[in-house]
């Protein structure tokens, strides 16, 4: 039994690291594909583009090891929170891959839209931004540091300003008439996409402090909406109580929105 | 080649490591005499297999002692190598040195290079020489070079696997090449240019084009001698012959760098506002110090919009014995990429433009030659879009310094600065090579960028 439990303990370690990995692999490419965009480097595009498909397979080889852990060990408590939480941050950034790709389509469509020195800097600081993002989510995820974890949604706020100003700036662009409104929408796009990948990696921290805590954070907001509508369904605030300590949001609360494995596919391609 | 070449050297003594490993694996023999705990953290706990255990001795015979401490020596030296070193049985690791295990337990793009060495590791174990390079875009950019291969020429006893980090090199390659393509593409353009226009302007009969093409000649040669000019400026300042250092104003110099500016600023509806203190001066050559100053105002002017700002202001540092002196625009920045680069002999982030702007390539490359003689260091911060700030770092006139030094607990003017420059953070090795290839000032501008 002590080699068994020795072997799962190494089997979640080599989850982690291989998590660390993907997390790597994603932050590589918003940079490469912030480079590509900005440098009009149809090739670098390509690759990254083709590179997608080495992400979601490694993805998938990571979704197949978490299921089987689930099946196979029947992990409690901490660890089935730690394997539940890695197989959400997988498709987190899966997607977060997914939108860079999406980046460069879309670059590829303004090939011959000139951008400004300003919304240059814009885009360039979006890149650096939602790259920071991942890797402060990543290292959250790692040290289960909840203070990191929850400080993202607010450093995130910092993304979301540059993506106004940048659509602000996208405004000025057009109105000067340096920029076409085929460009400006798809340049507007293009800062939707990576105030997305943002998004992402608070996602990640708030999956980071379930992790530790077994709580969500959005758990405060599901009791609000139970409670809302106790007198219409039938819920016991008994068993409201009892779902909310066992920490696990079951299947139709806000948890599983829908946003996990069905999104992942359709919007990928 | 010559990464190669170390590569071997690595690969060599780390083999040797590998087969006393292997070899005092199979005979099932603890490594007597180690009391070293940090090494033996190195050693990767596969609970699946045996490990080696180094730290216990005991009653082996004395051959095997004298092997033990052979090997204890083995695996230090391995561990004091830059390259990543990492041996596989082929079940299982035996051994990853301190480089390695760094690169395993990485966060960023080194995970990535991690992997690549386990992919490759595999593949020697089957009886292959797999090499493959590993770009990292980061920032910062990094290249590596993974290099596996079977421990016995059929297989069966493992691989080992070395990494080497190629950034440095990669870079230093890169700067090469485009300085040949660019200096190239500077002076043959304009000569080009002549040629031509003289070829049409020899049968041509109307008066109006001559004079329009003879307009462009005079536009082309001014060209090319403004790039001869600054080369002949920049290897005058390379050599540093003439130079006469003693204590300089600020003020003075700031203040010819303007006057030969400023009928161009005003031109350009540029408005030059100046801040430094009349009392501020520095240890330096003033021909030298004008000449970096007037560049990095020529760029700051160049680079912004008519109705921009640009502000010039000194402050002086007591307690780093330096004097930091600013030029800020509100012009269109320096891409993030290209920032570690601008100081390089030719580099150009757009060539499109800079054939509107006229400059030569050249203007930065100078200013960081005047830094380093002066002991001092170049550094810049830049936004594109939002503006750009160049900080010129100087030594203070000595007679200053040791005046405030004596309430500022000592500080010591000459040296502070010179500490600071980037020929003083690598080998000796590399300061050749570097003064010829510019490479480093560029790294050290890498590092101040937010």
């Amino acid at each position: 039994m002590d080699s068994l439990r020795s072997e799962f303990q190494e089997e979640l370690e080599n989850l982690r690291s291989d998590l660390i990995r993907l997390g790597a692999m994603v932050s590589e490419t918003i940079g490469r594909g912030t480079a590509a965009l900005l440098d009009r480097d149809l090739h670098a595009a390509q690759l990254l583009i083709d590179g997608d498909d080495v992400i979601d397979d490694f993805c998938l080889g990571l979704e197949e090891r978490c299921c089987q852990l689930l099946a196979l060990q029947a992990p409690i408590a901490g660890d089935l929170r730690f394997v539940l939480t890695t197989l959400r941050l997988i498709s987190e950034l899966e997607r977060s891959a997914d939108l860079m790709v999406n980046v460069c389509k879309a670059s590829r469509r303004i090939y011959d839209v000139e951008f400004g020195p300003q919304l240059r800097g814009l885009i360039e600081q979006m890149g650096v931004e939602a790259g920071f993002l991942i890797r402060a989510a990543i290292d959250s995820y790692v040290d289960a540091d909840t203070s990191l974890a929850a400080a993202l949604d607010d450093i995130d706020d910092r993304l979301d300003e540059l993506q106004v100003n940048y659509v602000q700036a996208i405004f000025t662009r057009h109105s000067e008439e340096h920029l076409g409104l085929q460009g400006a929408v798809q340049l507007a796009m293009i800062g939707r996409y990576y105030e997305r990948i943002g998004d992402h990696a608070v996602n990640i921290g708030e999956r980071v402090m379930y992790m530790v805590t077994g709580w969500l954070p959005e758990h405060s907001g599901s009791a609000r909406h139970r409670l809302r509508g106790i007198g219409a369904e039938d819920v016991k605030p008994a068993d409201l109580i009892e779902d909310l300590l066992a920490g696990t949001g079951d299947g139709d609360g806000p948890t599983g929105t829908g946003e996990g494995d069905g999104g992942q596919e359709g919007e990928s391609s | 080649m010559i990464a190669w070449a170390v590569a071997g050297v690595a690969v060599v003594v780390a083999a040797v490591a590998v087969l006393a490993l292997v070899a005092e694996r199979r005979r099932g023999v603890a490594v007597a005499g180690a009391q070293v705990a940090d090494e033996q953290a190195h050693v990767v706990p596969t609970p699946a297999v045996p490990v080696l255990d180094i730290a216990s001795g005991g009653d082996e015979e004395l051959g095997d002692v004298a092997d033990g401490a052979l090997l204890l020596r083995l695996r230090m030296a391995v561990d004091r190598l830059e390259h990543g070193v990492v041996i596989w049985d082929g079940q299982s690791e035996i051994y990853r040195n301190r480089a390695a295990v760094a690169l395993a337990e990485a966060r960023d793009g080194h995970v990535l290079v991690a992997a690549a060495l386990e992919e490759l590791l595999a593949e020697a174990a089957s009886g292959r020489h797999v090499r493959r390079a590993v770009e990292l875009f980061g920032p910062p950019a990094e290249s590596f070079v993974v290099v596996a291969s079977p421990i016995s020429p059929g297989g069966g006893d493992g691989a080992i696997a070395v990494v080497e980090d190629r950034s440095l090199q990669r870079r230093t390659e890169t700067v090469r090449r485009d300085f040949v393509a660019n200096i190239s593409h500077e002076l043959k353009t304009p000569i080009g240019a002549l040629g031509l226009l003289a070829e049409t302007l020899r049968d041509e009969p109307d008066h109006e084009i001559v004079e329009r093409l003879a307009s462009r000649m005079i536009l082309e040669a001014d060209r090319l001698s403004r790039t001869v000019d600054d080369l002949l400026e920049l290897s005058r300042i390379e050599f540093g012959d003439d130079a006469e250092f003693g204590s300089v104003a600020v003020l003075a110099v700031v203040a010819e760098a303007e006057g030969r500016i400023g009928s161009a600023a005003e031109q350009a509806g540029i408005d030059l506002r100046l801040d430094v203190p009349h009392d501020v001066a520095v240890d330096g050559d003033q021909r030298q110090l004008v000449s970096a100053v007037f560049n990095l105002l020529d760029n700051a002017v160049k680079y912004s919009a008519p109705g921009s700002e640009v502000l010039v202001e000194a402050v002086d540092d007591p307690d780093d014995g330096v004097v930091r002196l600013y030029v800020s625009d509100q012009g269109v920045g320096v891409p993030r990429r290209d920032l570690d680069r601008i100081f390089e002999r030719f580099y150009r982030v757009d060539r499109a433009r800079s054939r509107e702007t006229g400059g030569t390539g050249l203007g930065l490359a100078i200013v960081r030659h005047v830094a380093s003689n002066h002991g001092g260091d170049i550094q810049v911060e830049s936004t594109e879009g939002v503006g750009s700030t160049f900080t010129l770092i100087l030594p203070r006139a000595e007679g200053r310094a040791l005046g405030r030094s004596q309430e500022s607990e000592g500080v010591v003017s000459d040296g502070v600065g010179r500490a600071d420059t980037p020929e003083g953070e690598l080998g000796d090795e590399w300061i050749e090579q570097e003064s010829e290839d510019e490479a480093l000032a560029s790294r050290r501008v890498a590092e101040v960028e937010p």
